[in-house]
């Protein structure tokens, strides 16, 4: 990975952390709010690909567990395998515009449900089927609405810097 | 990949220890100011964007501000600005022992929410300000939470709403005694342990313990009787916890036990003088 690459990485999602704890997680929307770091992994691993996918989720998910006070790793998981199922929808990007809603979606669920078991798992207090039904019904859904914001510049940025990303899987 | 998922399950094993507190502590000691920048910015963006649709009901409330803001700064036209918000609180939540307690003001500035589950709340003072874990962190409402963490210049509360909450409480004007907890959403919930009365709108203060003493909790919704002739409630809590922003969180409770009066003896001897507890 070329050091401007991971650089970029690490700026875009210290950023998104950021803005996700001091802006959004304070305005007062209806249910719960939206995921922008999940919102950010998903549109690095649409642009490349799950492997991608797979270690800026576990990443930001690390960044994330560190400022919150759950069992460490647990948002880490929760981020790299949502970041994965992100980065699988990446070579069908230019078939429809659609992918990218798809895969965001995708990311989110697969996120939140990987989040609530490992909380079921620990004993988390906070996880509890109406919280579940809440994150699914509408962080999900503002997750998705942030797409057509975050996935375009995410594309745009990596692929400037690395106009030729491997897809491995 | 693999190895990032091994990873993890270290992690999750080694999370619920506390070897890894020192790696937090030095992530909150980075993102603290940076958080304190964003905060600031969040909260006057924040403002216009919630205030865009109460702009209506703004000038009556203004008028009536004006009227506190005078009658405050002509009371307190001395102290610093900080003094005087401490102040406020202070006279709006009318604590008993009010002059025993050390309050330090503290604004939000994180609200942690990672896949549109809730998490911590962290206000922007820490160790170098006082604060301890399991201090009090009320606001000019009523009961916001506790603290969890400390860094040296942020910490982390748990709010009332947060399931893993839970205080000692009672109720106003009864013998009622029982336990409230965060019930996850909007609000609390209520469990009496001691006393037979419990009653919508009855108001529920906190009852002491690691908590500080007579602190407004909320008002009682809706009362259930289990079947052992347990009474829960649901309680609707009097601060607003998704608007938060000026708190204070009790550093220092009375140092030493506050004096308890023994009542006089009846017989002729004279008291020794300087006995401790003889009322005067």
């Amino acid at each position: 990975m070329r050091p401007a690459r991971v650089l970029f990485g690490l700026v875009v999602l210290l950023s998104a952390l950021l803005i996700q704890l001091s802006v959004i997680g304070r305005l007062p929307l209806p249910g719960g709010p939206p995921d922008l770091l999940l919102v950010v992994v998903a549109a690095i691993a649409l642009a490349e690909g799950p492997a991608s996918g797979l270690a800026t989720g576990f990443s930001a998910g690390l960044l994330a567990d560190l400022s919150a006070d759950h069992a460490l790793g647990r948002l880490a998981l929760a981020y790299a395998l949502a970041g994965y199922v992100a980065g699988l929808f990446s070579s069908d990007l230019d078939r429809s515009a659609v992918t990218s809603f798809a895969a965001v979606a995708a990311a989110a669920t697969v996120g939140i449900l990987v989040f609530a078991v490992s909380g079921a798992v620990v004993g988390d207090p906070r996880t509890t089927l109406a919280t579940l039904g809440r994150s699914l019904a509408s962080s999900l859904p503002y997750d998705v609405a942030l797409t057509p914001f975050v996935v375009p510049a995410m594309a745009l940025a990596v692929r400037r810097l690395d106009p030729d990303p491997e897809r491995r899987l | 990949m693999l190895a990032a998922l091994t990873l993890i399950t270290l992690d999750l094993q080694a999370g619920q220890g506390s070897p890894l507190a020192s790696v937090r502590r030095g992530a909150d000691a980075v993102l603290a100011p940076a958080q304190r920048v964003t905060g600031a910015a969040a909260r006057s963006i924040g403002a216009v964007v919630t205030g865009l649709p109460r702009v209506a009901g703004y000038q009556a409330e203004a008028r009536r501000l004006q009227l506190d803001n005078d009658r405050l700064r002509a009371e307190l036209a001395a102290s610093t600005d900080t003094r005087r918000q401490v102040g406020e609180l202070r006279q709006l939540l009318g604590l008993k022992d009010a002059g025993r307690y050390t309050m330090v003001p503290a604004y939000v500035s994180s609200r942690g929410s990672f896949l549109g589950f809730d998490n911590a709340v962290t206000l922007d003072v820490g160790e170098r300000d006082g604060i301890r874990k399991d201090q009090t962190v009320v606001s000019a409402r009523g009961l916001v939470g506790r603290v969890l963490r400390v860094s040296r210049a942020s910490c982390t509360v748990a709010l009332i709403t947060d399931p893993g909450f839970s205080a000692g409480a009672r109720i106003a004007g009864h013998d009622g005694l029982g336990v409230a907890r965060g019930d996850g959403r909007r609000g609390l919930r209520y469990e009496q342990v001691e006393g037979d009365r419990v009653e919508a709108d009855d108001v529920l203060l906190t009852s002491g313990g690691t908590l500080a003493r007579g602190i407004p909790v909320g008002r009682v919704r809706v009362v259930r009787t289990t079947g052992t002739q347990l009474k829960t409630a649901s309680v609707e809590p009097f601060v607003d916890v998704s608007t938060l922003d000026l708190v204070a969180v009790v550093a220092a409770g009375p140092s030493g036990q506050p004096r308890v009066p023994v009542p006089p003896r009846t017989t002729s001897r004279p008291q020794p003088a300087g006995v401790p507890g003889t009322p005067r």
